[in-house]
């Protein structure tokens, strides 16, 4: 057998062997890997949202996922908004429940994050970070307090705190919140929520 | 070609003689990035030793077969391959890892000490012989990211395996677990490493 053909022969059948073999692990495990990802979804909701009993999803785009939770009553909870956007080092995503009513903030986390350690990343820090957005007053967009106050309490209606050292992370979190506030108050301007939608067929 | 070893010297050799990490230079990228915590040192560490010896195994069972103008081709078909089922399979099981580790798992393609393995070992010796090659080059390279990722992670972040280990006295030394910290603690084991190695020279000559 001449050169070319035998290379082209090794290459293809090396080529489909390990093809066919993907194609059997990517069907076995991509199952799992979409409920992990579906877990890790459910588990936020319940956390910016305690009261959560279920949830479904009401608007989805590229930046920004919404989805509505309902209590033990079947009772509106609020609203649990998925999004992200560009922090100090890399894409930060987050997840915050909202009342109902579009409000107030019940609670923030850090989904996915890379900035700086000991830093930056102290953005999903609850004691740091986290516990200052929580009953925050959100119908004007937020501002950052700097420098950081000690208590919750000291902080204006509209007002969170930013890390000292890191501010340009605070206010990276606090441009994805606010941007996406008012991509969701838009939203629900045009109606586009599907459950109200629901609610006025 | 040299007189053949010994297995368990062709095993030990991956060890220290010819550690992958700190006499070949070879798996920078990994080393750095991914050891600021011992438990993605580790993980790394495993993937990377799947993807070595079953490449190994494949490679060294069909290299009659593989013409010499692709080789380099075929092997990299086939390392992508066990790459690929050791990135879905963290990703199925062991989510929190597989995000930690980020895009360092898909990296493991370009990680020389594979293609270097296949290229200088497995492409011209036996099944068996490729194999305890394999083994001691993976317990090497876990090993050294072993090391690193712990000296990292306890002055880093004060923490062993995310066990607290030193107390609240001490400051954790940020750098150490940033890129700049990668670079000083790798820098400092190759000094010492070479220091041991010249040591030894002289007490033999």
């Amino acid at each position: 057998m001449n050169l070319s053909a035998r290379m082209i022969i090794v290459l293809t059948v090396v080529g489909l062997i390990s093809g066919s073999f993907l194609s059997v692990v990517g069907l076995l495990t991509k199952e799992r890997i979409a409920m992990n990802q579906q877990q890790e979804i459910q588990n936020a909701i319940s956390e910016v949202l305690p009261a959560t009993k279920t949830s479904h999803k009401v608007f989805e785009d590229e930046s920004l996922t919404i989805y509505e939770s309902r209590d033990e009553k079947d009772d509106p909870v609020g609203f649990a908004v998925y999004a992200s956007g560009t922090g100090f080092q890399d894409i930060i995503t987050l997840m915050y429940g909202i009342n109902p009513s579009f409000s107030k903030i019940k609670a923030l986390t850090i989904l996915e994050q890379k900035e700086t350690p000991g830093l930056g990343a102290k953005i999903t820090d609850k004691t740091a970070f986290l516990r200052y957005w929580e009953g925050r007053n959100c119908e004007q967009p937020l501002s950052l307090r700097r420098p950081a106050v000690e208590s919750p309490e000291d902080l204006a209606a509209s007002e969170v705190n930013a890390i000292t050292g890191a501010t340009i992370s605070s206010e990276k979190v606090l441009d994805i919140v606010n941007l996406s506030l008012e991509r969701l108050k838009e939203i629900k301007q045009k109606g586009q929520l599907s459950s109200e939608e629901k609610n006025a067929t | 070609m040299p007189p053949k070893k010994s297995i368990g010297a062709e095993y030990l050799k991956g060890l220290w003689d010819e550690n992958p990490v700190f006499r070949q230079l070879l798996g920078m990228c990994p080393t750095l990035a991914v050891t600021n915590a011992v438990i993605n040192g580790i993980a790394m560490g495993l993937a990377t030793a799947f993807v070595l010896i079953l490449s190994s195994l494949v490679v060294s069972s069909i290299k009659k077969l593989i013409p010499n103008q692709v080789r380099i081709a075929t092997y990299i078909v086939i390392i992508a391959s066990f790459v690929t089922i050791a990135d879905r399979f963290l990703a199925a099981f062991f989510p929190p890892i597989s995000k930690a580790l980020g895009p360092y798992v898909p990296l493991i393609v370009v990680n020389c000490i594979i293609l270097g393995r296949q290229e200088a070992f497995s492409s011209r010796n036996s099944i068996g012989r490729s194999l305890i090659d394999a083994l001691g080059m993976s317990t090497g390279f876990i090993l050294a990211l072993l090391v690193l990722s712990s000296i990292r992670e306890i002055l880093g972040s004060g923490t062993f395996l995310g066990y607290p280990l030193l107390g609240a006295w001490f400051k954790p030394w940020t750098i150490m677990i940033l890129p700049a910290g990668a670079f000083i603690t790798l820098g400092v084991l190759l000094g010492i490493a070479i220091l041991i190695e010249s040591k030894t020279k002289a007490r033999s000559a």
